[in-house]
């Protein structure tokens, strides 16, 4: 049974059953859980996610919520009370878990032989004179200065942690509803990790969710301007859409979790999903046009018979590519891998079977201008001349694309893997500028914690810890180290007169250390020192904050933090959220290029196979290359970093880019087979199937472009970057593989083996 | 902080019977029959942890009143390291307290100024509040009903803070005691914090009669159930009176 007769007998069962698949997709795809914390998706062996668990284990878990208030002067009775009113709401919320202000922290100072323990502000101050002095208490008071009040006092800020359980959504609620109850003339900022996790859930599936849509209709409406018949533009987009759903339902049935790479998931789809189907439109038109007395059916099965194969090839070039992200190192890219690569099945066995199941039975179109009258589109005109440009110059062709990417390559070197997540947001977001606040005013946003192990009240341990504050103190970009030895210091400082031997100084003796300890204990809360040491003191941490703001800095600052641990017995771990992202974010990139070399030499190999040549595959896997050598180079020269969602994108880009190549060497052969020329060859090719393929980008590029209205930096960035890579596959399709093959006439084109038999007759 | 630590802890077993009384006149009564004007005593301190791990203090006590003030002195046995460490309260009728503690590690006695009875006591569950005797004027009593504790029919009296400067004085917003009726005695307390949810709950036992009739408690408890941390005071030994003259609570003796 051919094609034409299978799909005639079983047309009704080719058109329902996808219709019923889809349908039942919707069911699970409403049970789909959403998972934003992308920290819960790393692989078990990752270092700094243990050390992190294990710290948490022994300190509770500690994600603080930062609120910064803004205002000419902190300390002006008005600001104070709105400050103390929000601090107190929070304090007593059953959400919240502790919260630290100046209202919370202490004033420990010795005074005329006398110890005193008080909040940093015991009463708001309502004259200049106690303005003054206020202001210099803060100033002399470690615990606040510089740490929760800046020293212009312009800046002040809230740090609190929500109790476990509670969620992102139910604490930001609540912490707005908060400052709207207590209105007030100062600017509020908000910052933290919980923070940048709640507003990328919203923002992003906000955007999406709004852009996506509008992205689709605009790929529609260029679909409809291309073809000119509203089939299509419909059943290409019914197979984006068919596949979108599968893909998506898939999710929840394997048990995934929607994280937020999953939104990449619709997008990819979009731009691989809506080729298959172009191209089988562009044949229909172009046999329509040349053959007026062909029946549907005739043009159906004629198109059938010169796509089926490039298709297919074309679909499981581009699962193995996407198949790339299961060795990935993520979850959350592995799930990518795996759903999309069924959902490409499905797109690829709707377009060769659903499509044409509908299209027989379908009247014929008006068959269109470009190949009945001389009237040409813009896009005819761009594929005549780049057919020109590349039959006349294809030396100048080659030279071009390889100055330009020297030149991008070289920008490779500057490519950074992002430790700023915050990066993601647009500039003017509270969480950008409260992050640069905290980095100038308040000794940066960045923690990393080190444990210390054994007995902690012992002097030698104690020492330890003072010099790792010292040390790392004189190190740039730290602003603050926080441990109990600074609590002791501070102890001594109140306890001694400034002419002692005690004064200032970590005690020589552990009864001496034990009775600081006992003597604060008489005048602090015994929560006081749970951040700093356990129980029974044998596990202490020491926080070192500090500004980091590209990777080097970041590196400088940890291994100098490392190499004191290294040195010291008693510190035994190292840990942190940064560490964390950094470490995810090297995973990423690393399994990232672990995917696209499997991705790659598959492709390579595979069209080896395809086209019985090496050196097919060898051509194959240039337009692959150029792609991605530019697309990471101009990343590099335009500063931005690798981060999650665009990292991946090269997985999208190559599997889009050997498309167009294999559709582009299969028309090629045909030509040749016709027993034309290679410039002939490469002249029809670029104006028939080079249309499909033009159509295929210029739809998916716009449809992309939405996303710029984003608010999002990082969907911009994606936006931007995705729209680059698949614009360089089409000028590799369309320019850089015809001249290469004028230039080098490749024999593998002219070979007359089984893969192109059936064009012949 | 009036007469810390002996006051709440120890009651007088003085037989009110079948007059009704109001709230105020329960709490007021079951207060002034406790003063205790010396006594010494060595009681050990548990301090538990949400996860059961423990911290063992044992202090010797002594208080007695000359004149208006009452001036107690603390004794650190143990630990070794905080051994020696002592405290020395002076407990005025009309103005805050005066603390001073000695490290022996230094040989050196500091004074403490701290405004908040709600603070830790020793950095355990119970707060400085606790350990003395509330003033009466400071609350609003409701007599909630009556309850069986522990097979003791009691007074459910609920004591609930004027304002907001005593709710965090005192570290509660209010407090329900559990009275015995017969001995006025108290069995139960429970703190409810300012969002009116049950913070603490400190429970007394062993109450024994003491040679001048009045009972005290030999064993408190006070478990916080928001955090499910706990500690307990057990009293080791008890004795009425004190040989301790007003020399031994100067300040000037605590380094000697």
């Amino acid at each position: 049974m051919n094609t034409n007769e299978f799909i005639t007998r079983y047309r009704r069962w080719l058109i329902i059953v996808p219709v019923i698949v889809t349908l039942l997709m919707l069911f699970p795809l409403s049970k789909g859980k959403i998972n934003p914390d992308l920290m819960d998706y790393l692989p078990d062996g990752i270092e700094a996610n243990i050390n992190n668990e294990k710290l948490e284990e022994i300190f509770g878990k500690y994600e603080p919520i930062l609120i910064i208030f803004k205002s000419d002067d902190i300390l002006s009775s008005e600001t104070l009370d709105r400050i103390y009113q929000i601090n107190n709401e929070l304090k007593y919320s059953e959400l919240v878990d502790d919260v630290m202000s100046l209202f919370e922290t202490k004033y420990i100072r010795g005074d005329d032989g006398a110890m005193l323990v008080d909040p940093a502000i015991r009463l708001i101050p309502e004259t200049n004179d106690e303005r003054d002095q206020l202001r210099q208490e803060l100033r002399d008071n470690p615990l606040a200065y510089k740490l929760l009040v800046s020293d212009d006092f312009k800046y002040t800020s809230i740090i609190l942690n929500a109790n476990e359980g509670v969620s992102d959504e139910e604490i930001f609620d609540f912490i707005s509803t908060t400052l709207k109850e207590n209105p007030g003339n100062e600017a509020v900022y908000l910052n933290g990790l919980p923070y940048l996790r709640y507003e990328v859930q919203a923002k992003a599936t906000r955007d999406i969710a709004i852009l996506m849509p509008l992205g689709l209709i605009i790929m529609l409406i260029f679909l409809y301007l291309s073809f000119r018949e509203r089939r299509g533009v419909l059943l290409p987009f019914a197979v984006v859409i068919m596949s979108i759903v599968l893909a998506m339902g898939l999710m929840p049935i394997l048990g995934f979790d929607f994280s937020l790479i999953a939104v990449l998931i619709p997008i990819m789809m979009i731009a691989i999903a809506n080729n298959y189907g172009v191209h089988i439109m562009a044949r229909y038109q172009e046999l329509n046009a040349k053959n007026p007395d062909w029946t549907m059916v005739q043009i159906v099965t004629e198109s059938l018979k010169q796509l089926s194969k490039p298709i297919l090839l074309t679909g499981l070039t581009t699962i193995i590519g996407v198949m790339g992200l299961i060795v990935h190192i993520m979850l959350p890219a592995k799930q990518m891998g795996i759903v999309s690569s069924v959902a490409i099945g499905f797109a690829l066995a709707l377009s060769l079977l659903f499509i044409p199941a509908i299209m027989i039975k379908m009247k014929k179109g008006k068959p269109i201008k470009v190949y009945t009258t001389g009237k040409k589109s813009i896009i005819d005109k761009l594929l005549k001349w780049s057919a020109r440009v590349a039959v006349n110059t294809p030396r100048r062709v080659i030279y071009i694309f390889v100055s330009f990417m020297i030149i991008a390559s070289v920008g490779i070197s500057r490519l950074q893997v992002s430790i700023n997540l915050e990066k993601m947001m647009p500039q003017k977001h509270s969480l950008r500028i409260s992050t640069d606040i905290a980095n100038a005013k308040f000794g940066g946003t960045k923690n990393i914690n080190v444990l210390f192990e054994g007995e902690i009240m012992e002097p030698e341990v104690m020492k330890a810890m003072d010099r790792f504050e010292t040390q790392l103190e004189g190190v740039k970009g730290v602003g603050s180290v926080t441990s109990l030895a600074t609590v002791i210091r501070i102890i001594s400082r109140s306890l001694n007169d400034p002419d002692s031997e005690f004064y200032d100084k970590i005690p020589d003796s552990r009864q001496a250390i034990a009775q600081y300890i006992e003597f604060y204990s008489m005048s602090g809360d015994p929560e006081d020192f749970e951040k700093l040491v356990d129980f029974d003191y044998t596990k202490a941490v020491l926080s070192v904050q500090f500004v980091a703001s590209n990777i080097d800095d970041f590196n400088r600052i940890e291994s100098s933090i490392r190499e004191l641990v290294d040195k010291t017995p008693s510190a035994t771990l190292v840990a942190g959220q940064c560490l964390v992202e950094k470490e995810m974010a090297n995973a990423i990139v690393k399994g990232q290029i672990y995917s696209l070399i499997f991705a790659l030499v598959a492709i390579a190999i595979l069209l080896w196979i395809i086209f019985r040549a090496f050196s097919a595959g060898l051509l194959g896997s240039i337009p692959l290359l150029v792609t991605l050598i530019c697309n990471f180079g101009l990343m590099g020269w335009f500063g931005f970093q690798l981060d999650i969602g665009n990292s991946l994108l090269s997985s999208i880009a190559i599997g889009i880019g050997v498309d167009y190549t294999i559709h582009l060497f299969w028309r090629l052969k045909y030509e040749l087979s016709l027993g034309r020329s290679y410039a002939e060859a490469v002249q029809t090719t670029l104006v028939t199937t080079g249309r499909g393929i033009a159509i295929n980008a210029i739809s998916v590029i716009i449809g992309f472009a939405v996303l710029f209205f984003s608010g999002m930096m990082i969907l911009k960035t994606f936006a931007f970057l995705i729209i680059f890579s698949l614009l360089l596959c089409l000028l590799c399709a369309l320019i850089l593989i015809p001249a290469i093959t004028i230039l080098t006439e490749p024999k593998f084109l002219l070979k007359n083996g089984k893969s192109v038999n059936f064009i012949k007759d | 902080m009036r007469t810390i630590l002996i006051t709440s802890i120890a009651f007088l077993a003085f037989a009110f019977h079948g007059v009704a009384q109001d709230a105020r006149e329960i709490s007021d009564k079951s207060s002034k029959v406790i003063e205790f004007e010396a006594m010494e005593m060595a009681t050990n301190l548990y301090i538990y942890d949400n996860k059961g791990n423990s911290r063992e203090r044992q202090v010797a006590v002594a208080t007695r009143k000359f004149g208006d003030v009452t001036k107690t002195l603390m004794r650190f046995l143990s630990p070794a390291d905080v051994q020696g460490t002592s405290i020395l309260i002076y407990d005025y009728e009309d103005k805050a307290d005066d603390m001073w503690v000695y490290l022996p590690s230094m040989r050196r006695t500091r004074r403490i100024v701290t405004t908040e009875k709600g603070k830790s006591f020793m950095g355990s569950e119970f707060t400085n509040a606790d350990m003395s005797r509330p003033n009466l004027d400071d609350f609003t009593y409701t007599l909630l009903g009556e309850e069986t504790i522990n097979g003791k029919i009691c007074w459910k009296v609920e004591a609930l803070t004027k304002s907001r400067e005593m709710e965090s004085e005192y570290g509660f917003k209010r407090r329900v005691s559990y009275i015995e009726k017969s001995t006025y005695l108290i069995q139960k307390s429970e703190l409810y914090d300012r969002t009116d949810k049950l913070n603490k709950v400190m429970t007394l036992g062993d109450y024994r009669k003491q040679s001048n009739g009045l009972y005290f408690s030999y064993q408190m408890e006070m478990k916080n159930v928001q955090s499910n941390r706990r500690s307990e005071m057990k009293v080791k030994s008890f004795q009425l009176g004190s040989k301790l003259n007003e020399n031994s609570f100067a300040v000037s003796s605590l380094e000697k």
